[in-house]
């Protein structure tokens, strides 16, 4: 039957690279829009790491009875080593070594929460199901939404750093810190597509408050967020290790305090790190892939 | 007839769900919600499907517009098969699909257009243009500029239309589009959907109202229970029906009176609706009206039942839709009194 019928309308022919980038670029610009519409969002979640940092900061200095004590402590018992035999340099970067991780924690837990809240709230409000009807490539809808998802974790990683800055007296801004960003920037496409394997589970539950609420603390927990996961045992810390998160934050902290990295010589954690920006994105979105085509020969994607 | 630019041959869409009983462990039940449905859709006719809920016209819209799979058969949109060329189908479509969900609101009405042209792949200078001669056609300059959480249900309506059109598809599928509308803004948005007609464009349209229907479908089917029970022009459906009279009464009947009625020889059924008035309306299909009138007054007035109006009734869409269905299409999918010889798939 194909040709039997003259085409009219915009968008039958193939969309070339510049349409493509044009969907990203539109919902990233609507994404944006909308949460810039939604007074002091950005700004109320960039406190959250300062806090989350100050716990374990209070917690050590509490059991070991001052701060220079909890900072050798830690670095000895953690398997790390005090970069300085200067003790309050010591004290500073064991301040800073939790910042770093809460804030990397972060990054990596509003990228996730925002793609699930994403799904589900297009699901509620039936915008996925007008998203599924237009012919715009499902891949490219999700590029803009985790580009606004990463200039909004960046944005707030950006601002926590400087109030943490303040608020714990430490100063992140020494040499090694671009290396430090690069690894942040070279995490990200690992964090795309964890997104989309999240992204999927959301859509195929419909329910994102279990799932985040769970995996908001498995991921500090895998993270190692406060502690190296050489503390973990043997089964738990390959486990732990093997998640790209996990390396992303030993990968930036291991630079910026110039302390030895669990996976190895900067050139394997760059390796791995390369490796990881190559395989997750593909791997998450055939998962992707694989859960909208059973979505849809299920249910369908409007059901919420 | 012009050449189909919607086809459909055998499709099929089984659900599995789980059934939940008190007491019982749950169990997977199938749902048959399309069994085979064969359809052609003339390039640039208006098309109705009309069903009660569950009858499956959902599903099938839900098939042709790619957002389900179907179990079994296949279909073709603009030439383009549902399950192999499903980015060249949604290019060929324009969706009102969920009345006026899938806007966002915290952006404006032309911010909304803006975004699903973008995704329709309009180019940015046509996008602008589109929307704004969108926005003359549909008269949304009085709120388009605003966020769509201010608008009235109305008001977003008319939005969601304007959304549907934002790619200038060749089809359309409409799904209830003058749902809260008020009567005015309906009556416009049916002219507008003439227009589009007269323009070139095919639509499907589905719709709970006949009147609806009847001023804007050229082909209508009826769908029930998954299939296509009726197809063919609101006249046809009608004629269909013609080898009977129908006789209106309204007022007050005793209970079993339906019944009764249905027992008489020479009817063909009855339908039964309770008006908000409290009054019931029997519409009672027979051979031969004439003859038949003394005996169903008297089968509806043994038992102190009170007559207040009677009338010979033209054979409308609704009259087709109850003598396929046993349903009327205005109170949804309430039953209706006794159904007669001429039932579901007569």
């Amino acid at each position: 039957m194909a040709g039997e019928t003259a085409s009219r309308g915009f968008g039958l022919g193939r969309p070339g690279p510049r349409a493509s980038l044009g969907v990203v670029w539109t919902v990233f610009v609507a994404r944006l829009k909308i949460i810039s519409r939604y007074k002091g969002a950005i700004l109320l979640e960039s406190f959250l790491p300062v806090i989350f940092a100050g716990l374990p900061i209070l917690l050590g200095t509490a059991v070991a009875g001052d701060e220079q004590t909890a900072a050798t402590n830690f670095f000895a018992y953690t398997g790390t080593t005090c970069p300085s035999t200067d003790a309050a340099r010591c004290s500073a970067d064991f301040r800073l070594y939790m910042l770093m991780g809460s804030n990397t924690f972060m990054v990596v837990s509003l990228m996730l929460w925002l793609i699930g809240y994403w799904v589900r709230r297009e699901q509620e409000t039936g915008t996925l199901e007008a998203l599924y009807l237009a012919p715009a490539k499902r891949l490219y809808v999700l590029a803009g939404v985790t580009s606004y998802t990463l200039v909004r974790s960046l944005i707030a990683f950006v601002t926590a750093m400087v109030i943490g800055s303040f608020a714990f007296s430490v100063n992140p801004l020494r040499p090694p810190f671009a290396a430090a960003i690069g690894f942040l920037v070279l995490g990200i496409p690992a964090l795309w597509g964890i997104s989309f394997f999240f992204g999927a589970l959301v859509m195929r539950i419909k329910e994102a408050n279990s799932v985040i609420q769970l995996l908001q603390w498995v991921l500090a927990f895998a993270m190692g967020i406060y502690f190296p996961v050489t503390v973990f045992p043997a089964l738990l810390r390959w486990t732990a290790m093997a998640f790209p998160p996990t390396l992303m934050n030993d990968a930036i902290r291991s630079t910026l305090l110039d302390i030895s990295s669990i996976y190895g010589p900067w050139y394997v954690v760059l390796g791995l790190m390369l490796a990881a920006a190559w395989t997750v994105p593909f791997l998450g979105y055939a998962f992707f892939g694989v859960v909208e085509r059973r979505i849809k020969r299920d249910q369908g994607v409007g059901q919420f | 007839m012009a050449a189909p630019i919607i086809k459909v041959e055998g499709l099929s869409k089984t659900f599995i769900s789980k059934e939940r009983k008190k007491g019982e462990p749950k169990r997977k039940k199938e749902i048959h919600a399309l069994k085979g449905v064969n359809l052609e859709v003339a390039d640039g006719e208006v098309f109705g499907l009309l069903g009660p809920n569950g009858a499956g016209k959902t599903t099938l819209i839900k098939c042709l517009t790619t957002l389900l799979l179907p179990t079994g058969g296949t279909a073709w949109v603009n030439g383009y098969n549902i399950t192999s060329q499903e980015d060249q189908v949604r290019a060929s479509i324009g969706c009102m699909l969920m009345g006026d969900r899938g806007l966002y609101w915290k952006l404006t009405g032309r911010e909304n257009l803006d975004y699903f042209g973008a995704l329709y792949h309009v180019p940015k200078a046509d996008r602008l243009k589109r929307i704004d001669f969108l926005v003359d056609l549909l008269r949304l300059g009085d709120f388009v500029d605003r966020t769509v959480e201010t608008y009235s249900s109305g008001q977003r309506m008319i939005v969601a239309f304007a959304k549907a059109l934002v790619n200038d598809a060749p089809i359309l599928f409409l799904d209830e589009p003058t749902v809260t509308m008020d009567v005015p803004t309906a009556r416009e948005l049916r002219k507008i959907v003439k227009d589009m007609n007269e323009a070139g464009k095919t639509i499907l349209y589905t719709t709970h109202l006949m009147h609806e229907a009847e001023e804007l479908c050229d082909r209508v089917a009826i769908i029930d229970h998954g299939e296509i029970i009726a197809l063919g022009t609101t006249d046809e459906l009608r004629r269909s029906l013609e080898t009977e009279d129908v006789v209106q009464l309204e007022g007050i009947f005793p209970e079993g009176a339906v019944a009764r009625m249905r027992a008489v020889p020479g009817i063909e059924s009855v339908s039964a609706v309770s008006m908000d008035s409290g009054l019931t309306k029997l519409d009672v299909a027979c051979r031969d009206a004439r003859a038949m009138l003394p005996k169903i007054i008297e089968a509806v007035t043994g038992n102190g039942a009170t007559i207040q109006f009677i009338k010979p009734k033209e054979v409308t869409l609704e009259d087709v839709f109850i003598a396929k269905t046993g349903r009327t299409l205005s109170v949804d999918t309430r039953v209706v009194g006794e159904k007669g010889a001429r039932g579901r798939g007569g």
